[in-house]
């Protein structure tokens, strides 16, 4: 055992002698001093500690890091070294904190009384349960059906259970995640014989097509996803890379495309094949003739009229984009995501293949043997199997491990009616989720931060979770895997010969044995093991798999592409969507999730049904209107929104809200379009139709309240956010804008440092990352979906989304094409700051690095600064701060929570300049470039927020700062701005004039 | 008033100080009842925070600014009917002008209320005032919120004093009469006046001298006032035409206080020979032609809004205009340059129903005038996104509103009890001479 680990040992008894104290920025005083009896050796009280981990907030596998003070997890962020995020994580992933101390957290185990209440009951207790469980089920020796559902894992985690559950005759693991991809793992096994998710590089892609797939939200791996996407957009070259994405609905990922598509619901695919057509027609494919031959016979029937018959997308644009796409060299087309998952899902991915496959895209930007396995993790047709299983009483017992399926699972597959069948339900969620309500024992498990594990995101990468601070801290929660093996031991003499193990972590060090002979026998494994928790797993570059096209892909049925809804009736198309803050409502009880604006609508705190305005007119609709929508499956009621960025066919509803039992915050925050899904799956793939019901919509004579952040979403031709021309860029024929530059005060002296910032709005994705990271680390309060409605939003950053039309583009499928604007508002630190010539008694004032301070203690609460801020970043404190006990314990000590009554906004993370420098002074050197990160920047996957000294010449931001596309927010004001914004290039659409057609 | 002698003058006058029957007891009661209210709203707000009253970012000043602005206008015309009005020898203000006078100085007190109310952390509102401390900070003295502290407590201390001076003839004629507590506080607040001609003299030029000094008072506070709002860059806000504007405004509105308080009084303290028909035509005429000023003012806002060709100044007077507040707009318009045109036919402005209607719509109008100016202009600033256009007045803000306007009228009804709202010695001043001497006892 290593050095490390004593410390942790030490950290976890530190810890839990000291629950309930440390609170030093807790609204309530400190009612014990830090409880260190004798001071641990390596714990400096005032010090960041870190450690490496991995983000289970979802399947793709972030690394993080956790910052722990005084052994308190107060701020996550990504892993600089790990392939996938390279130091960004997404808002899901920052809020798993609040998971953490999340106060409806279950404080021990609860068993259900013959009465069939819950009761809580002692660990001995439920050990003492296990223990006979396991005894009766191993002595029956019977058919009894042990089952345990669980979310994707894998790697020694995976091993574990698998082991574990094969001790019983009928055991079984089942992995179940709501976001499968079934139609992503069929659609690859008709093309290339192979269900594995492929890496795509979309970094090195010229052109990206999305049918569908949000990869700058949810898609597989969103962090990943963005940061390459980020990476490719800043190539400004002639040729830099373009994208069109093609979905009903403007989600973000579609706002960032140059060009949105918006194709009929569920006739993406055929939009998919007529591009093949019309790039082999056009001799532009680079395969071999006799193949294009063969693939042509597949697709003759849909040439680009015909296309436009079933998608709504003019035939001249299809030409269009299938000239651009096959000229691009490599291109990208990425398959459907959850939104797109409709009955023609897998005939989408199988088109979107052929098209990769015919401009030699696979194996160039569609890399096979890089990618993931998701064949353990269960199909929806699997599920529903199991359900039927269930149904018929043919399952004995059944284990809940971090999956809550009666939730995720559209009420018509009667999951719900078919568990009561279920004989003993355990649950091992932290969480009294909709699930765990109906299980029999409660045993909750550790969070993530607290527990260790093994997870494999894709080929090529053993990612460890490892405890950032010692469970039960105030839950007394413990690790499911722990709790198995001491169980198991406890149950039987050959079991606990078979798992001889103390704890998971003793397991998964000897699972790693056999990793350290395969990878790096040389090293003492010691050595090995602690390099690799201290790094947070080991990856290595994978080689790619080439693949073939298989010929399955022949005998494909393509019909279900071709049997799109085009009739005008009274119905409407219902497009369920993910969102990135929402993901499949795993993360509904945190509140910074609740309170991050949605990024298209900025609505929080609620479901909502997005309408078209003219949609809307037809039915009487107003903004706020409840509607009744209604499938053959089911009726939801939900408040109405209507924007212009749907289609007048479609009625789009986000998933992740409509939790009945997750935690105070999960509650009333409206319903699930779940329960409008059918029971049926696709039927290539077996993957839930998420997409493809029809339904009808009601106004009820009821409004119900839609708290948003933004209401205005033009900008009113002020050039708030500006645009430039890409051919202009390439030209070098940008020039910057004129600013006044007068004053009647002295300027400002900014002696030694001058801190600034630039925004490249060319990169900025509006993902909302840096502003859940700006709350977490400056102890920014929620205030719920009441305040906000009455603009009391507290965020200190916030990312204002402005759409304008786009002159000369044609309407397609009734919607007018918009360009995005997404802006990062935040303060601007003015040298010629409006609120600190206005403040009575100098709360607010210039220092003589830059920064626009904000004193608390000095503030009297007059609101003028804000009155004066252009930029309206200055949030007042309407009430005392609620921090309902333990959150305060993720509170950042570093930075001061504040009082009701006084003006608060951004410090420019002020503490950590304070760091950064005190370190730089006590290794007696000045501050590096690049050494003080903001938490925003830190966080922000597309690399768009810069921070640094603009008095130094070579840094980067005195570089950005003048760069040809900076310009100021209301420059012309003469606030003059230390963020310097580098303005959005605009590269052309589909439209221009090329004279040619293919 | 030829009927009137010095003696009755003294009665009749005094007589407004004798033991107050029921109704007035019963509506004191009620105003105070209604100052309680408003204190516990208060102290609500300060327990529970700024978030129980309407405001919200990007409107973070809200009514009890909008309210501050209203009172410090009303307290305009007490000073310039005292005041400037004397300078200029308008007789007719006479029997008015102590009411005007008092109703200045309870306006200043109630609008002295609203930055305490309106600040986060009212409890430390003393960091407002430059007073030396250990700290050694002081406040900023580039702050238009610092230069109201100064012009706001200057313009109280004296117009109290101008008050106060010219009470002290009259409280030692009451002195003379008065029994009790009153004698003893009538003793000690009239500072021994014996009526001496040495004592008239003084008396004279300290109060020619107090005229003078109010009269730039009157234009100098509501231009600083007016200044919170143009040295700031909110559109709406930012113009020069504010300080005249404003003092403008305030007259009007403090003409329509002064009739509101004086044609109730009348009736109450049946002081009809004192003031009757003629002072009340003047102080309607006046009130044209204040109309006609802020109605010139208002045009001119749109005009300059379009002139300077600047988009978010354009914006915003159209959104005032015809946003989704544009309602309080035009009852704004139609009540302060509309409804006092009216007074142009003699008819009306002899009708003492239609005078106190539309004084009290006046009222109400200089005050949408002000919240259309500061929380209308804020919804509608530079960066759409942050637009937010509802209002949620709260009932905590609703009792605060209520519970300064039965403030400033308990004031004014403990003051008509225990002091002469009518001047002795200006009223008597104004007789014919031949009269003096017949009845020159009822002069102490």
């Amino acid at each position: 055992m290593s050095d490390a680990f004593n410390r942790r040992e030490f950290l976890k008894l530190v810890t839990i002698a000291s629950t309930g104290t440390l609170a030093a920025c807790s609204p309530a005083p400190p009612q014990k001093v830090i409880p260190y009896v004798i001071p641990p050796e390596e714990v400096v009280p005032g010090l960041s500690y870190w450690f490496k981990t991995t983000c289970r907030e979802c399947p793709a596998g972030c690394g993080m890091m956790a910052r722990t003070r005084e052994g308190r997890v107060v701020k996550l962020e990504g892993n600089p070294e790990h392939p996938i995020n390279r130091g960004a994580l997404c808002v899901r992933g920052q809020a798993a904190l609040q998971g953490l101390y999340n106060p409806d957290r279950l404080a021990g185990p609860l068993r259900r009384t013959p009465e069939g209440r819950l009761e809580p009951i002692t660990w001995e207790q439920a050990e003492e349960a296990l223990v006979a469980l396991f005894r009766f089920l191993r002595e029956q020796r019977r058919t009894a059906t042990v089952a345990l559902l669980t979310e994707r894992i894998s790697g020694a985690t995976e091993k574990f259970f698998r082991d574990l559950f094969a001790v019983f005759p009928a055991g079984q693991v089942i992995q179940y995640e709501p976001f499968a991809y079934e139609a992503l793992r069929a659609g690859n096994r008709v093309a290339f014989g192979t269900s594995e998710i492929p890496h795509y590089d979309i970094a090195a892609a010229r052109m990206l097509v999305s049918f569908g797939a949000d990869f700058l939200e949810t898609w597989l791996s969103n962090v990943e996803c963005a940061r390459a996407f980020a990476a490719a957009r800043r190539r400004h070259e002639r040729d830099a890379m373009r994208f069109v994405a093609v979905e009903p609905r403007l989600s973000l990922t579609a706002a960032n495309a140059d060009v949105w598509l918006p194709a009929r619901p569920g006739s993406e695919a055929a939009l998919a094949l007529a591009l093949v057509h019309e790039i082999l027609r056009s001799g532009r494919a680079r395969i071999s003739s006799t193949e294009a031959a063969r693939i042509g016979q597949l697709v003759a029937t849909l040439d680009a009229e015909t296309a436009e018959r079933l998608t709504d997308v003019p035939a001249p644009r299809i030409r269009a984009l299938a000239r651009e796409f096959a000229a691009a060299d490599p291109g990208l087309a990425l398959g459907p995501g959850v939104a797109a998952s409709g009955p023609a899902a897998t005939a989408l991915q199988v088109a979107v293949n052929l098209l990769n496959y015919v401009c030699g895209n696979v194996n160039r930007t569609v890399q096979f043997g890089r990618g993931s396995s998701w064949d353990r993790v269960a199909t929806h047709a699997e599920m529903l199997e199991f359900i039927e299983r269930m149904r018929t009483g043919r399952v004995d017992v059944l284990f809940f491990h971090h999956t809550n399926p009666v939730y995720t699972l559209p009420p018509a597959t009667g999951f719900a009616r078919a568990l009561q069948r279920v004989r003993l339900k355990v649950s091992f969620s932290p969480f009294l989720d909709e699930t765990t309500a109906q299980c029999d024992l409660i045993l909750p498990d550790h969070t993530p931060l607290e527990r260790w594990e093994e997870y494999q995101p894709r080929a090529g990468i053993r990612a460890l979770v490892q405890p950032a601070m010692a469970g039960g801290f105030h839950f007394q929660s413990r690790q499911a895997a722990d709790m198995l093996l001491y169980v198991v031991s406890r149950a039987d003499a050959t079991l606990s010969r078979q798992f001889p193990f103390a704890d998971f972590r003793a397991y998964l060090e000897n699972e790693w044995r056999a990793v350290h002979r395969a990878v790096a026998p040389e090293q003492p494994f010691a050595e090995f093991w602690r390099s690799a928790v201290e790094a947070g797993g080991i990856w290595r570059e994978v080689p790619l798999r080439p693949v073939r096209l298989s010929e399955a892909v022949f005998r494909f049925d393509f019909s279900p592409a071709l049997t799109v809804h085009t009739e005008r009736d009274e119905s409407l198309a219902l497009l369920v969507f993910p969102t990135a803050e929402r993901f499949d409502g795993r993360g509904a009880n945190r509140p910074w999730l609740q309170e991050t604006p949605d990024a298209m609508t900025k609505i929080v705190w609620s479901a909502w049904a997005e309408l078209h305005p003219e949609t809307a007119r037809r039915y009487g609709v107003r903004e706020g209107d409840l509607l009744k929508v209604s499938s053959p499956h089911g009726t939801i009621q939900l408040p109405a929104h209507l924007t212009p960025t749907v289609r007048p066919d479609t009625v789009a509803i986000p998933l992740g809200q409509g939790h009945t039992s997750f935690g105070r915050w999960a509650a009333d925050c409206g319903p699930t379009p779940l329960a409008l899904l059918s029971a049926e799956v696709e039927v290539t793939s077996g993957g839930l139709l998420y997409g493809g019901t029809r339904v009808r919509i009601e106004r009820l004579p009821v409004r119900r309240l839609l708290a948003r952040t933004q209401q205005e979403t033009s900008q009113h031709d002020r050039e708030i956010a500006r645009v430039v021309p890409l051919a202009e860029l390439v030209a070098g024929s940008v020039r910057r804008d004129p600013e006044p530059r007068l004053s009647i005060y002295p300027e400002h002296t900014h002696d030694g440092h001058r801190w600034g910032m630039a925004i490249d709005l060319d990169a900025c994705i509006g993902c909302n990352a840096c502003v859940v990271a700006c709350s977490i680390e400056n102890n920014v309060p929620w205030v719920g979906a009441l305040q906000v409605d009455r603009g009391r939003h507290m965020a200190w950053m916030r990312i204002d989304r402005y759409w304008e039309p786009v002159p000369e583009a044609q309407p397609v499928g009734g919607v007018a094409p918009l360009e995005t604007h997404f802006l990062p508002m935040l303060c601007q630190h003015c040298d010629h700051a409006p609120c600190e010539s206005v403040c009575p008694v100098y709360a607010t004032y210039h220092n003589h690095e830059g920064l626009n301070v904000q004193v608390y203690n000095r503030c009297v609460g007059t609101r003028y600064c804000s009155n004066n801020c252009p930029y309206k970043v200055r949030r007042f404190h309407w009430f005392d701060d609620q921090w309902p006990w333990p959150l305060a314990l993720g509170l950042n000590p570093d930075v001061t929570a504040r009082t009701k009554g006084v003006m608060g906004k951004c410090t420019f993370c002020v503490q950590r300049i304070r760091t950064a420098k005190d370190q730089a002074k006590d290794e007696n050197r000045t501050v590096r470039d690049g050494e003080i990160i903001p938490a925003c920047a830190q966080t922000c996957p597309a690399e768009a927020i810069v921070f640094g000294d603009l008095n130094d010449p070579n840094s980067r931001v005195r570089q950005l700062a003048d760069s040809a596309r900076g310009y100021h927010v209301l420059g012309e004001l003469n606030t003059r701005p230390a963020i310097t914004y580098l303005k959005k290039v605009r590269r052309s659409g589909l439209d221009r004039p090329t004279g040619e057609d293919g | 008033m030829p009927e009137l002698t010095y003696s009755r003058v003294n009665r009749d006058i005094l007589r407004t100080l004798e033991t107050p029957g029921r109704a007035y007891w019963i509506a004191v009661a009620l105003l105070a009842a209604g100052v309680v209210l408003g204190g516990y709203c208060w102290w609500t707000q300060i327990q529970t925070g700024m978030g129980v009253s309407g405001k919200f970012i990007p409107t973070a000043w809200f009514a009890y600014i909008t309210t501050f602005v209203f009172w410090v206008g009303i307290a305009h015309s007490g000073t310039l009917i005292s005041a400037i009005l004397f300078l200029f020898r308008a007789r007719w203000r006479t029997p008015v002008y102590r009411s005007a006078e008092a109703m200045t100085v309870f306006a200043v007190m109630t609008a002295g209320l609203f930055p305490l109310i309106h600040l986060g952390r009212a409890w430390q509102f003393y960091w407002l005032l430059p007073y030396p401390n250990e700290r050694q900070l002081w406040p900023n003295f580039r702050s238009p919120l610092l230069w109201d502290v100064f012009a706001v407590t200057t313009y109280f201390t004296v117009s109290a004093m101008f008050l106060y001076l010219g009470l002290i003839p009259d409280i030692a004629a009451a002195r003379d009469r008065a029994t009790g507590w009153r004698r003893r506080l009538y003793r000690l607040a009239s500072l021994g006046w014996r009526g001496t001609d040495t004592e008239w003299t003084h008396y004279s030029s300290a109060y020619m001298f107090f005229a003078a000094f109010a009269t730039p008072l009157v234009v100098s506070v509501h231009s600083v006032v007016s200044w919170d709002f143009t040295m700031s860059i909110v559109p709406g806000w930012h113009s020069t035409i504010f300080a005249p504007y404003f003092v403008a405004g305030a007259i009007h509105s403090g003409l329509a206080m002064v009739i509101t308080l004086l044609i109730p009084l009348r009736r109450l303290f049946r002081l009809e020979q004192f003031l009757d028909t003629l002072h009340f035509e003047q102080l309607a005429r006046l009130m044209i032609v204040t109309g006609l000023i802020v109605g010139y003012a208002y045009g001119v806002e749109f005009f300059v809004a379009w002139y300077s060709g600047n988009p978010f100044e354009l914006s915003t007077f159209l959104d005032r205009a015809f946003g989704p507040h544009g309602d309080l707009f035009w009852a704004m318009v139609v009540f302060n340059c509309g409804l006092p045109l009216l007074f142009f036919a003699p008819r009306l402005r002899r009708n003492y129903a239609v005078l106190l209607a539309v004084s009290v719509l006046v009222n109400v109008g200089m005050w949408l005038e002000r919240f259309v100016i500061i929380a209308v202009s804020l919804t509608n600033d530079y960066l759409p996104a942050i637009w937010r256009k509802t209002f949620h007045f709260t009932w905590v803000e609703a009792g605060i509103l209520f519970g300064s306007l039965c403030w400033f009228l308990l004031l004014f009804f403990l003051f008509a009890k225990i002091f002469p709202t009518v001047s002795i010695t200006e009223v008597k001043e104004a007789l014919p001479e031949p009269r003096r001497t017949a009845a020159a006892e009822g002069h102490a």
